[in-house]
C-alpha cells in the first residue's frame, strides 16, 4: 500500500498543456477518483502515476520518494486500460494468470495458489464460467472485465484503473461497480480511478478530483462534491438529469432581495442566500447578474400554489417514471427539470406552480455554456 | 401518423436461426411505443421488419389496417433515425434536413416552410447553414432526427437515438423528443435496450427476449406486474431482488431464518394450492423500507455490507439473515446513508411484494 501525492505536475506535448500543476495526494488504501469530460487530462495523470508518460515539471512522490526517474518496472503499481490488450492465443485463465508468472515477480505462487487466485478474482468479478474460453469468443463487456482481473490478480502497492467498466452496459457496469468497492474493501490498497461517469466516481470513491482542461476544479468527498459543488461545471457534470442552471440578476428593492430570470421567474431570497448571491455576481451594464443552480430533486411542482415565493411556468415535456413524472420546464437561456410526486399526471403546456427549496439554492459565476443545445 | 400492427410475426434467418417468433403487439395511432430487450433478443430485427428493411418470414404488419408486407421502405412513409447519424458531409445542416423533401419535388417555398418549422421545434435554427463536420454529436444526432421527421411520417421509427449522447444532454434529449412526439402529434417506436429510458420516454413497451414477447403493456403494468421473472428482473435499477420464501397461506409469505421464519402479509390472494410450497419473493431496491431498529413483527435482519452513494440515493448492500445469507440491495436517501457493518431491519410492505414460482409470476389467476 502506498500514498500517492503529486505536486505541482505539468505535462505538456509539445506546447499543448495536458495537465497543468496539479497538486493532489492520495493516503494509503484510499479509493481516489479522477473525474471530468473527454480531453481533460485524467488519463495522462495516471499514465505520469505508472511511469508510461514523463512527466513535464513538478514531482510525482509514491510514499515521500520522488518516482519521477522510475521506470514503470520499478513502481510497483499496475495499471488497467480502457482497451483489453489480451493474448488471443492463451485463455482467459491464462491470461489472468500472465502477471504471476512474471520472472520479475518477487513473489513465486505454486500452481495451486495461482489458481486460488485466479479463482477468487474470477468470482468476484462474475468471470468463472469463461475462464477457458480464448479472448476471441468474448463480448466486448467480457473483455473488459477479464482485462480488469488480469490487473486485479497482482497485489501491487497501488492500482491504477482507466475507465475499467467503462464498455460493460448499465447492468453489468452496477454489479462489477459493487465488486470493485467490496474488492477494494478487502485489499486495502491504494486506488486511482479514472472515470467520466459519476455515479462510478461517488459510488466507489473516498474522494474525488474533478478535472476540467488539465486544472482540478474540485477535490472532495462524494458527498462534497455533489452537495456543495464549486462551479456550475461541477454541479453540470455531477448528477443526473443535471442540475438545472439558469442566468439572471440581482434585484433589491426597499430591502427586499430577488433573484429574477425573465418575467415569470422571480425568488425572493433570504439573509444567507442573498450574502452568497452578492459574493458570485457581477456587475454587467448596470445589473448583477449571476447564475442559479438547483438540483430537481429540490424544486417543488404543483397545481396549486405553494408558498409566496412560487412562481408559474408552462409544462415543456413529461418523461414517466415509476417513482413519479420528471416535468421539464423551457426558460429562455435552459430547461429546468423538476421531480414530482409518485401517482401524479401532468399535461403539456399545463401552467404548474414551482416552489425552490432555499436551503439548496446554490449561485455561482459563469464558467460554462449553457445554452440549450 | 397510423397504427402500426403486428400480427403473428416470424423472422428465420439463414441457417434456421429464429431472431423472431410470433410476435404481435399494435401500437396505436399518436402512441409512444418502446421495443425494449437486451442484446439478441430480436429488436432490431423487429425494427427492421417495420421499416421495410428487411422481409417478414411469416406474419403480418400492417399499417392503418393495410398490409404492408410487400411495400418498400419508402412506399411506407416512415421517418428512420438511426444511432449512427449518416449526415451527407459536404451539404449544410439546411440542405442535410430539406434532401428528403426536394426528393419528394416539393417547391422551394413548401421546402424552406418546413425546414424552417423542424429547425426551430429542434432548436437548430442557428446552425442550418453550418456543415455537419462542425458539429457536436448531438447536435448531429438532432439534424438526423429533424431529416427523418421532416417528412411527416406515418411512423416514426428510432433506434437508439440518444443512447451514445453525453449524460448531461441525454435528459434533455429525453424532453425533446418527448415534446416532438406530443407536439407533432406522432405514432413512435422506439427500439432501445435502455430500459430507463423506455420507461420514461414511451407510453407503452413490448419487452423482447430470445425473439419471443414477454410482456406487452403501459410502463406501470410492465413495473407493478411484471410477467415473469425476467421482465421483472430487466426493468429497473438496480434490479428486483429475490429471495427463497414459502407460501403460508393464500396470503402470507415466509422467509426461513435460524431464529424461525418471518411471515409478511400479501396484498392479493393466490391459488390455495400454492400453500405450503417454496416460492420466491420479488422485492424493488427502492420499495424496501429499512429502519435501525425492529419496529414491528414484519421485519428481517440484516447487516449493510457496502454503500455506494450515489448523490439522491445511496444503494446499500445488505446481507439478510435468512438461512441463505441472501444479499439484497435496497435503494435509500443519499442524506444518511449510514456505514457498512450497521445492523439493519428491512420492512415489505404487503403490497410491494412480488411473488414468482421459478420464473413464472404468481398472481391471483395463476392456477398452481
Amino acid at each position: 500500500m502506498a500514498q500517492v501525492r503529486l505536486e505541482n505536475v505539468s505535462k505538456l506535448y509539445g506546447r499543448k498543456r495536458a495537465v497543468s500543476n496539479v497538486s493532489f495526494g492520495c493516503e494509503e488504501g484510499e479509493f481516489f477518483s479522477i473525474i471530468g469530460p473527454a480531453g481533460a487530462g485524467k488519463t495522462t495523470i495516471l499514465k505520469m502515476l505508472a511511469g508510461i508518460e514523463k512527466v513535464t515539471s513538478g514531482t510525482i512522490y509514491l510514499d515521500d520518494r520522488p518516482v519521477n526517474e522510475l521506470s514503470p518496472q520499478d513502481r510497483d503499481v499496475a495499471m488497467a486500460f480502457e482497451t483489453y490488450n489480451l493474448y488471443p492465443h492463451f485463455s482467459v485463465y491464462d491470461n489472468i494468470a500472465f502477471p504471476l508468472r512474471a520472472p520479475r515477480r518477487h513473489e513465486s505462487l505454486s500452481p495451486h495458489q495461482e489458481r486460488e487466485r485466479v479463482e477468487e478474482i474470477a468470482a468476484f468479478l462474475g468471470i468463472t464460467p469463461l475462464l477457458d474460453r480464448r479472448p476471441t469468443q468474448l463480448s466486448g463487456g467480457e473483455k473488459q472485465r477479464v482485462s480488469l482481473a488480469r490487473v486485479m490478480v497482482r497485489r501491487p502497492q497501488l492500482y491504477l484503473l482507466d475507465e475499467p467498466i467503462a464498455h460493460l452496459d448499465a447492468r453489468l457496469k452496477f454489479s462489477t461497480q459493487t465488486a470493485l468497492k467490496r474488492l477494494s474493501g478487502q485489499l486495502g490498497t491504494t486506488i486511482v480511478y479514472v472515470t467520466h461517469d459519476y455515479r462510478e466516481a461517488l459510488g466507489l470513491s473516498d474522494r474525488v478530483a474533478v478535472l476540467r482542461g488539465g486544472l482540478i476544479e474540485q477535490i472532495g468527498t462524494p458527498e462534497e462534491v455533489y452537495h456543495t459543488p464549486s462551479s456550475d461545471f461541477v454541479a453540470r457534470f455531477i448528477g443526473d438529469p443535471p442540475t438545472n442552471l439558469t442566468d439572471g440578476e440581482l434585484v433589491t428593492t426597499d430591502g427586499e432581495t430577488v433573484f429574477r430570470a425573465g418575467d415569470d421567474f422571480t425568488i425572493q431570497i433570504g439573509e444567507a442566500l442573498r450574502q452568497a448571491a452578492e459574493k458570485v455576481a457581477h456587475q454587467e451594464a448596470g445589473r448583477r447578474t449571476l447564475r442559479l443552480g438547483i438540483r430537481s430533486s429540490h424544486i417543488k411542482v404543483s397545481r396549486e400554489r405553494i408558498s409566496e415565493n412560487s412562481f408559474q411556468l408552462p409544462v415543456y415535456a413529461i418523461a414517466r417514471n415509476p417513482q413519479g413524472p420528471m416535468c421539464t420546464f423551457e426558460l429562455k437561456d435552459s430547461f429546468l427539470q423538476a421531480n414530482t410526486e409518485e401517482g401524479l399526471r401532468y399535461d403539456m403546456s399545463e401552467r404548474l406552480w414551482l416552489d425552490f427549496n432555499q436551503e439548496h439554492i446554490m449561485f455561482f459565476d459563469k464558467s460554462i455554456e449553457i445554452s440549450k443545445r | 401518423m397510423s397504427e402500426v400492427t403486428i400480427n403473428h410475426v416470424y423472422k428465420r434467418y439463414e441457417g434456421n436461426v429464429e431472431a423472431v417468433k410470433d410476435v404481435s403487439f399494435t401500437c396505436e395511432d399518436g402512441e409512444f411505443l418502446a421495443i425494449l430487450g437486451p442484446s439478441g433478443s430480436g429488436k432490431s430485427s423487429m425494427l427492421r421488419m417495420i421499416a421495410g428493411l428487411e422481409d417478414i418470414t411469416q406474419g403480418e404488419i400492417l399499417f392503418d389496417g393495410k398490409l404492408v408486407n410487400a411495400l418498400t421502405p419508402s412506399e411506407r412513409n416512415l421517418a428512420l433515425a438511426f444511432e449512427s447519424y449518416a449526415l451527407y458531409p459536404l451539404m449544410s445542416v439546411y440542405e442535410n434536413i430539406a434532401f428528403p423533401l426536394r426528393a419528394q419535388g416539393l417547391g422551394k417555398a413548401e421546402v424552406d416552410r418546413k425546414v424552417t418549422f423542424i429547425a426551430e421545434e429542434l432548436d437548430l435554427a442557428d446552425i442550418l447553414k453550418k456543415k455537419p463536420s462542425s458539429l457536436s454529436g448531438g447536435h448531429q444526432q438532432r439534424v438526423s432526427l429533424a431529416r427523418a421527421l421532416v417528412r411527416e411520417p406515418n411512423v416514426t421509427l428510432l433506434d437508439e437515438p440518444i443512447s451514445h449522447m453525453d449524460q448531461r444532454v441525454r435528459a434533455e434529449m429525453r424532453a425533446r423528443i418527448r415534446r416532438l412526439h406530443d407536439e407533432l402529434n406522432l405514432t413512435t417506436i422506439y427500439v432501445t435496450h435502455d430500459q430507463a429510458e423506455a420507461v420514461s420516454l414511451c407510453d407503452r413497451l413490448a419487452v423482447l427476449n430470445f425473439g419471443e414477447l414477454q410482456q406487452f403493456g403501459t410502463v406501470d403494468e410492465i413495473w407493478n406486474q411484471p410477467a415473469n421473472r425476467f421482465v421483472a428482473t430487466f426493468v429497473g435499477e438496480p434490479q428486483m431482488n429475490f429471495i427463497a420464501a414459502t407460501m403460508e397461506t393464500p396470503q402470507e409469505v415466509s422467509i426461513p431464518t435460524s431464529g424461525g421464519k418471518i411471515t409478511f402479509p400479501y396484498s392479493r390472494k393466490v391459488d390455495p394450492s400454492y400453500v405450503g410450497s417454496e416460492i420466491t419473493i420479488g422485492l424493488r431496491p427502492h420499495q424496501i423500507t429499512l429502519s435501525l431498529s425492529r419496529t414491528h413483527e414484519g421485519a428481517i435482519g440484516g447487516a449493510v455490507e457496502l454503500i455506494e452513494f450515489q448523490g439522491e440515493s445511496a444503494i446499500l448492500t445488505v446481507t439478510l439473515e435468512d438461512l441463505h445469507h441472501t444479499e439484497v440491495k435496497v435503494v435509500v436517501s443519499g442524506e444518511r446513508p449510514g456505514q457498512a457493518g450497521d445492523s439493519v431491519w428491512l420492512g415489505f410492505s404487503p403490497e410491494i411484494i412480488h411473488l414468482f414460482d421459478k420464473e413464472i409470476t404468481i398472481s391471483h389467476e395463476t392456477q398452481r
